[in-house]
């Protein structure tokens, strides 16, 4: 009777100390990976596998982030994604995770396709002073890629977008184009002359 | 042309004539290219390779997008980059192992470094957080440094 009871307690109480050493040491680990230095780590962080995990202790309810609002969400026919980089191989890695992100996310994708490439050149005197003869060349070349989106919500639109642009590789940019759809409006529906009462011709003489 | 042909032809028959190759000195590049020596002294990676290999051979040390066509602001990221790399020249005096990669994502600054062994741990984290700080308030934008150290230079190859 007394034993369970001092058992429980124990199990308690270590349960609440090993919670901490796992918080505080999670946070220590994630600012070691941020700082990216290799150090060995201290010996304390080591025995966080050991521990028990007790999930139930600390819950918190997620903040709901969904907005609901009146008016209806923007259509958009086409979303045009173009990204420039000077390196080829950086844009194939970038298209990938995009077209996986709208695979995974369910976004219909249209066209993905490469523009081509546009090369700067500058020549220039190789000396600073004559030598005309000798010159010097330079480069600049800009890699493309479209990737290309279909009938698309404002708000699906605007989750995809930002989720791409917060992983954008540094040394690419993004200029994104959007095709929105709109009702027309309603005075342009019907052609106008169909409206005007149905007046017989009159004949009207001219006046002299 | 023919009349050049002839001379060029007569001469290199002639066993008893030499003819002398001349090159204005200007017509050799010389852009970031560590000549060829004797033998002793080592090169990095970066350095051993010429210009004319960036993108095929070589990464770019500084990656950012006003280079690009119907971009802007390139001057002032290279005035940028020029003066980050000359003060961390300074502060991390003989530590530095290669060149410094400057990356800029969105509004940030990342100086990636590879350092040499030379100081206690504290003092690379003091100097570390000293730069960041620095910079950060000089930039008006957030400096982060992602630094890894070496114990030696990594040679790549000796001219």
């Amino acid at each position: 009777m007394a034993v369970p009871m001092i058992l429980g307690r124990n199990i308690h109480s270590f349960a609440r100390i090993v919670l901490g050493a796992s918080q505080s040491g999670s946070i220590g680990l994630n600012t070691c990976r941020n700082r990216g230095i290799y150090t060995t780590l201290r010996p304390f962080r080591l025995t966080l596998s050991a521990c028990l995990h007790t999930g139930t202790v600390v819950s918190s309810q997620p903040s709901s982030t969904v907005t609901v609002t009146e008016e209806p969400d923007t259509l958009y026919q086409k979303v045009s994604v173009l990204v420039k980089g000077h390196d080829k191989a950086v844009l194939d890695s970038y298209e990938f995770f995009a077209t996986l992100t709208a695979k995974e996310l369910g976004v219909t994708l249209g066209k993905v396709f490469e523009p081509p490439k546009n090369i700067e050149r500058l020549t220039l005197l190789k000396s600073v002073h004559i030598f005309n003869k000798h010159r010097v060349q330079y480069e600049m070349r800009t890699h493309y890629r479209c990737i290309e989106l279909c009938h698309v919500t404002g708000s699906t639109a605007q989750v995809y977008l930002e989720y791409i642009q917060r992983n954008l590789p540094e040394g690419v940019a993004m200029e994104v184009t959007k095709t929105a759809m709109e009702r027309i409006p309603e005075h342009i529906l019907k052609p106008m002359w169909k409206d005007l009462p149905t007046d017989p011709p009159t004949e009207e003489k001219p006046n002299q | 042309m023919n009349t050049l042909a002839r001379v060029g032809t007569s001469i290199c028959t002639n066993p008893e004539t030499r003819a002398l190759h001349v090159t204005a000195s200007c017509c050799k590049n010389r852009a970031a290219r560590i000549r060829v020596g004797k033998g002793d002294r080592p090169l990095t990676y970066e350095q051993a390779l010429h210009p004319h290999h960036i993108g095929h051979r070589k990464g770019w040390l500084s990656q950012h997008t006003s280079n690009l066509m119907g971009e802007n602001g390139a001057a002032d990221r290279t005035v940028e980059d020029v003066f980050v790399r000359r003060f961390i020249f300074g502060t991390f005096h003989n530590c530095l192992a290669n060149e410094i990669v400057i990356k800029r994502r969105g509004n940030m600054l990342v100086v990636c470094a590879l350092m040499l062994q030379r100081l206690p741990p504290q003092k690379f984290y003091f100097l570390i957080g000293y730069t960041e700080t620095l910079l950060s308030h000089f930039y008006k934008c957030p400096v982060k440094m992602e630094v890894q150290t070496l114990g030696d230079k990594a040679v790549y190859k000796y001219l």
